[in-house]
């Protein structure tokens, strides 16, 4: 019998904060996801209230009412949702960040991509982690493909494209060193495999995992070097396209969705979503994980 | 499905009539709450549910559990009524009524599951039909409530072939009706069909019982139906499955019931569905809550 101790999907975060948050913090919440596609659940509206309370303070606002004014009036909007939206995403990164998006790739998406390609002469399968911050997305990745090298994939080829804006940030990524807070969500069976120890408290890469990917800056908004990122299975871009505006972030969608191979997925942060960005890609469920899917040509759903 | 087929599972659901039947006030109380919300009559139901002692019990110990947070418990099913809301009755009562109906030791699947889901995708059958303007949102509820309870007919009529039917679905991560296709030849749509018939519930009801995995094939009713078939698909991908991993991903969208649907309800073409789920997942643990609340009365009891 299946009982609910051994089920596999786990309990959502338990409730909740204890005291009620203020009202605004809803409408704050709701102007956020419509500008950014982020959606913060009620039960962790304590985290936005906190993000805005770090901004109150340096703005001096002296109530959630007047920061509510500061990010609605037209002289002050753009560039305090900016910081906002900086400032509720800051620290989220970490290896491991989403078990359930891992689980349908191992489970669903990689059986189906190896189908798919069983005819090609050349087993191939290329990834890009669009905005990979400091590497703990492009890394998870790779330490995970490198888990089925043996299995499913074995005599495949993985090419991971691991790209970002920030040059230091790309140097850092390089570099694959991580302390205890990047690596909370990181199980010792991982580190003990793909990790050698720097000092007592930091572990890098090892070069085995490292080799499948490639860093390098890239603006996703530089349409020329935009088309040379085509062939992709999957791509990965977590809280990077919230800081665009509406028709900058079409046209990088856009992109991506012409980057990608027929039957390839596209991946956002656990909380974020296209909206209705794009109606090309198909929005697929898996459990616990929402992906995009661009139907497979013999789908005949295009 | 074949006549001999049907004929076996009608005789199976007619000697469920052996094992501790349902509450005799179940059926009457179904009705008066399937009525329109203006018609609803509250005396009547209280009157109804104080005739059964267990069931009026039961539900005043949930209505006083700490997750309604009321501060003073209720003393009567009126004052429960008053303080948590006639929906929130229902609930409870309907589960304490069905739960009363079924021993636990029986189930080849964990009660605190079966529950779950058939809470879960009420809620979101309410939930979704409120999105798309749809008149009877208490309706859709009724169905989400009700659609799997051929599960429990399953239970207790063909116990040891469910159990192998929920062992093979678990290990092969198959969606239950496939497995009860290869294992039994029949699903719990045909068995709960033959079971809603012998308790004459509503033939919207019934049609949803019958057609929840198979919405395109049934003859009337098929807003209803699709409707269910959604929520159901949601609820599996979304924490309130059967508590096993599904390998499969779910295109919501490009499904027959999603087209049903956009026929019948216009309001369906502006439903965000990534922020629908988002939201969904706001409710899942109070469902878990809610659940543990009745169950635990229920399994006290056994």
């Amino acid at each position: 019998m299946i009982t609910a101790a051994q089920t596999a999907v786990a309990k959502p975060g338990s409730p909740k904060a204890s005291e009620p948050v203020d009202p605004i913090f809803r409408q704050i919440r709701d102007l956020v996801y419509k500008v950014s596609g982020i959606f913060q659940l009620e039960e962790k509206l304590y985290l936005l209230a906190d993000g805005c309370g770090r901004r109150m303070k340096q703005v001096g606002s002296k109530s959630p009412r007047d920061y509510w004014d500061l990010l609605t009036a037209h002289s002050s909007r753009d560039a305090e949702l900016r910081h906002l939206l900086n400032e509720i995403t800051i620290g989220e990164t970490c290896l491991f960040r989403s078990p359930p998006q891992l689980d349908a790739l191992h489970k669903v998406i990689l059986p189906e991509l190896v189908a798919d390609k069983t005819k090609q002469v050349i087993k191939r399968l290329r990834i890009w982690s669009a905005g990979c911050s400091t590497g703990e997305e492009s890394y998870t990745l790779a330490m995970n493909m490198l888990e089925q090298s043996q299995g499913l994939l074995k005599d495949w080829t993985i090419e991971i494209q691991a790209t970002d804006l920030n040059d230091r940030s790309v140097e850092a990524a390089k570099a694959g060193i991580y302390g205890d807070y990047a690596l909370r969500a990181t199980s010792d069976y991982f580190k003990r495999k793909y990790f050698s120890p720097i000092d007592e408290k930091k572990l890098q890469v090892r070069p085995e995992v490292k080799k499948l990917i490639t860093f390098s800056r890239l603006n996703l908004q530089d349409d020329s070097k935009m088309l040379f990122m085509k062939g992709m299975d999957l791509i990965f871009c977590c809280n990077v396209l919230i800081y665009f505006d509406g028709p900058s972030k079409s046209k990088v969608i856009d992109h991506f969705y012409s980057n990608l191979n027929f039957g390839g997925y596209f991946f956002l942060g656990t909380s974020e979503s296209l909206m209705k960005l794009n109606d090309k890609f198909h929005l697929v469920h898996f459990p616990g994980a929402i992906g995009y899917w661009k139907p497979s040509l013999k789908s005949g759903k295009l | 499905m074949s006549t001999s087929v049907t004929t076996l599972i009608r005789e199976h659901v007619k000697r469920i009539e052996t094992t501790p039947s349902i509450p005799t006030v179940f059926l009457p109380l179904l009705e008066l709450l399937n009525a329109p919300p203006e018609e609803v009559k509250l005396e009547e139901i209280i009157k109804l549910v104080s005739y059964d002692n267990t069931i009026a019990a039961q539900c005043l110990r949930v209505a006083s559990s700490p997750l309604f947070g009321l501060s003073k418990p209720p003393e009567s099913i009126k004052g429960a009524v008053i303080s948590l809301g006639l929906r929130r009755v229902e609930t409870i009562l309907l589960t304490c009524c069905l739960g009363q109906a079924f021993p636990a030791k029986q189930w080849a699947l964990d009660p605190t599951l079966f529950w779950r889901h058939s809470l879960g995708c009420a809620m979101v059958c309410r939930k979704f039909s409120e999105k798309l303007s749809a008149a009877d949102g208490d309706k859709a509820y009724m169905a989400g409530l009700l659609h799997d309870i051929g599960f429990m007919v399953n239970c207790l009529a063909f116990s040891k072939d469910f159990s192998t039917t929920v062992e093979r679905a678990l290990r092969e991560q198959i969606p239950l009706d496939e497995a009860e296709r290869a294992v039994m030849g029949f699903t719990h749509c045909e068995t709960g069909h033959a079971l809603a018939e012998k308790w004459h519930l509503s033939d919207d009801i019934m049609q949803v019982i019958a057609h929840h995995h198979n919405p395109e094939q049934c003859q009337e009713g098929k807003p209803l139906v699709a409707l269910v078939h959604l929520s159901d698909l949601l609820c599996r991908v979304r924490g309130l499955g059967y508590g096993y991993y599904e390998r499969r991903k779910v295109d919501l969208v490009h499904n027959s019931s999603w087209t049903i649907l956009s026929q019948e309800y216009r309001d369906l073409e502006g439903v965000d569905l990534a922020r629908f789920t988002f939201e969904l997942d706001q409710d899942v643990a109070e469902i878990y809550e809610m659940v543990s609340t009745i169950f635990g009365a229920v399994a006290a009891r056994n």
